[in-house]
């Protein structure tokens, strides 16, 4: 499977704006009316990775081999933590983030 | 060569058809005129009038003339027409009809396929009247785009900078507004809002009953029911709205309105612009509201706006231009004819449907949520229809998602699901779409896990499919708002009926042709209940006979309305019977 970042061409560092270009780049080569599956595709990939949120979701949530250490790095990256955050801050942090990502809700269904 | 789709505007009061030769955009003109007023007519000679004729008979002959039919798109309703009852779609394939035979003129061979815009906030079941409409026109709706990002598509075309734009839209019947980001050559809608009930003619209307008030304030007398001089005074309104877009005060007069009491009425009125600016202040406060939720919508603000575009005739009126420059501190654009500006857009995407090359690509958005409804949890107490949003409003289209829900009973059978399209967390609160029955499920403990794919296409029509994951079982369906909907067999009489009213070859006689929808779908059920008869009850045969016997009554009486119930009583016992 390819990750989005390779879906757009672009590197792990790239900026929004670059983000951005290599999409509309894309959907202007791929556009809707022509290829829909490959449409999709490119436009949930620029979803996942469009700002510096999305990207953070993803990071989390695809990188399961991550060490503490670095998911902290990449929650926080660039230092813009001085210190150490409390356990359960970032606890509160991953569930928020976490739980519209569940792959199902156990909602029940009324008949 | 490749095949040749037209762009068609098929307006609320206007319409329009565009194509696009050579890399340029056409409108195309019948008898030196762009616009073909969204008028159909029945003639002196029973023949079929579409556009200006139809228009100038609408003052004499109101009750042989139907206007604005846009509005009635998607409902379960039937105008009257020389007698004869239509539905929204047949009179707007009347419409179509005729601009395609427009363009076909135009190009000298015959023309098969559209592109046609629909305002952005039209819901499901007026998108898929308006694709039936074209297929009783003989027109293959390749695409359905929305009005305002088929304008932005022309303003977009040849765009060099990146630009945020805001498309303001305000025609004869609807209102859209979207937020566009225009970069790179494609035309990124971010989020739309709308009205479908809200336009020129509601200030029309406003003049209108200020004109009713006078006359029974001065002559005492009541317009209502007057056929033609109340067409006159819709039409007196509607100049007169129009001439206040460029004067302070107009003068409305009617000469010989009609008789009260052995004398004539004659109608004088004087009406300043800021009189009418109060009558339709609410209209366009609520224009403003929409702009603020698009606005939101696109998590954007008035100053990160670098243009605004004009779209619609009414979007002349000069305090809307005024209220625009309030909110956003810049004058809007209106460069290209916001009248002709939309047929344009749908002629650049189906020129790019039909293979001409793109300069510009269109990136589209739902202005709706859909859901379904589960039982959760609402104010903190237990409910059974707590909504669960599926598709999020502002999603890029095409848009695919799925939800995963589980029985609540040990061997649960059945499970109903209900489509709704809505914000609200009470799901009665929405509106319902659709609703179908996922029936023999395995024979489980509860938990037996059912998912639900709603599948919006480019079009903004939506797919609903259910499964039973462990057993893989799956049922799907197209929303179809099931009361303005046309069974095959319907579309084909409809189209075979509007056929007749042009005249065409192995178009039906006159005496089927005096059928309505209604009454062909009763002779059609007629037919298949005594296919049943056989193997049947004495006592369900019984039932049915009766029904039969009173559709049939109703059928001779040519009154539709008289059809109704038994015809869905009969149904339902068929449907009992097949099932
Ligand atoms: N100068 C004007 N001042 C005010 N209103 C105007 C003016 N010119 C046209 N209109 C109004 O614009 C409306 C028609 O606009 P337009 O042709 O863009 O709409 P439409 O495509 O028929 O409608 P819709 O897009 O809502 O289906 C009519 O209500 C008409 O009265």
């Amino acid at each position: 499977m390819k990750s989005p970042y390779q879906i757009l061409g672009v590197s792990e560092q790239a900026s929004d704006a670059e983000i951005k270009q290599a999409y509309l780049q894309l959907v202007k080569d791929n556009p809707p009316d022509r290829d829909q599956q490959r449409f999709r595709q490119i436009q949930q990939a620029y979803e996942a990775i469009k700002d510096g949120d999305s990207r953070l979701r993803y990071a989390l949530f695809h990188l399961p081999s991550l060490t503490f250490d670095e998911l902290l790095e990449h929650a926080f990256p660039q230092n813009r933590v001085a210190h150490a955050m409390p356990a359960e801050d970032f606890l509160k942090l991953l569930t928020s983030v976490a739980s519209d990502k569940l792959p199902f809700k156990t909602q029940v269904k009324a008949s | 060569m490749s095949d040749i789709i037209i762009g068609i505007d098929l307006g609320t009061t206007n319409s329009e058809v565009a194509i696009v030769e050579n890399g340029k955009v056409t409108i195309i003109a019948d008898a030196g005129k762009k616009i073909l007023p969204s008028f159909v007519g029945i003639g002196d000679g029973g023949e079929i009038l579409v556009g200006e004729t139809a228009r100038n008979q609408y003052l004499v002959y109101p009750e042989r003339t139907v206007k604005s039919i846009k509005r009635l798109m998607g409902q379960d309703a039937q105008v009257v027409m020389a007698d004869r009852q239509y539905s929204p779609q047949e009179i707007s394939a009347v419409i179509l009809k005729r601009l395609k035979a427009i363009a076909e003129d135009y190009v000298g061979h015959s023309l098969s396929k559209a592109v046609i815009t629909v305002p952005a906030y039209f819901s499901d079941a007026q998108r898929q009247a308006t694709r039936e409409a074209g297929e009783i026109a003989g027109l293959e709706v390749v695409r359905m785009i929305n009005e305002p990002t088929a304008a932005a598509l022309v303003y977009g075309a040849g765009q060099s900078e990146a630009k945020r734009m805001l498309v303001y839209d305000l025609g004869g019947g609807t209102f859209d507004v979207s937020v566009v980001n225009v970069q790179a050559g494609v035309v990124e809608v971010l989020s739309s809002h709308g009205d479908n009930h809200l336009g020129g003619d509601d200030f029309d209307q406003q003049i209108v009953e200020h004109i009713q008030n006078h006359l029974r304030e001065q002559h005492g007398v009541e317009i209502e029911g007057h056929g033609k001089a109340m067409a006159r005074i819709v039409r007196a309104a509607e100049n007169a709205k129009l001439r206040l877009s460029d004067e302070p005060f107009v003068q409305i007069e009617e000469e010989y309105l009609l008789e009260h009491g052995g004398t004539p009425i004659h109608l004088t009125l004087e009406l300043a612009r800021s009189t009418y600016e109060d009558m339709i202040a609410d209209y366009i406060n609520a224009t403003m509201d929409a702009t603020h939720i698009a606005l939101k919508g696109a998590k954007l603000t008035a100053t990160d706006i670098d243009e605004i575009i004009l779209v619609g005739g009414s979007t002349r009126t000069p305090c809307i231009r005024e209220r625009l420059f309030d909110e956003f501190g810049f004058e809007p654009h209106g460069e290209v004819d916001p009248d002709l500006c939309v047929a344009m857009g749908a002629a650049m995407q189906a020129a790019m449907i039909a293979g001409q090359s793109i300069d510009t690509v269109l990136v589209d958005v739902t202005p709706y949520t859909y859901g379904t409804s589960a039982l959760g949890y609402l104010d903190g107490m237990p409910y059974p229809y707590q909504f669960v949003p599926i598709i999020h409003k502002n999603s890029v289209l095409p848009v695919r998602k799925s939800e995963a829900f589980m029985t609540h009973q040990d061997g649960q059978r059945a499970v109903n699901v209900r489509i709704y399209q809505g914000e609200d967390p009470d799901a009665l609160n929405n509106i319902e779409i659709g609703e179908f029955t996922i029936e023999d499920l395995l024979d489980v403990p509860a938990g037996n896990i059912i998912t639900l794919t709603l599948d919006l296409d480019l079009n903004g029509i939506l797919h609903v499919s259910a499964r039973e994951k462990a057993s893989g079982m799956e049922k799907s369906i197209t929303i179809n708002n099931a009361i303005s909907r046309f069974a095959p067999e319907e579309l084909a009489g409809a189209k075979r009926r509007i056929e007749g009213l042009f005249g065409e070859e192995g178009a039906e006689t006159d005496a089927d042709r005096s059928e309505s929808a209604a009454a062909a779908e009763a002779r059609n059920l007629i037919k298949k209940a005594e296919s049943l008869f056989d193997t049947v009850s004495a006592e369900d045969k019984e039932d049915m006979v009766d029904l039969i016997e009173t559709i049939m009554a109703g059928l001779e009486s040519g009154n539709d309305a008289a059809l109704r119930e038994p015809v869905e009583r009969l149904n339902d016992i068929i449907y009992y019977l097949e099932s």
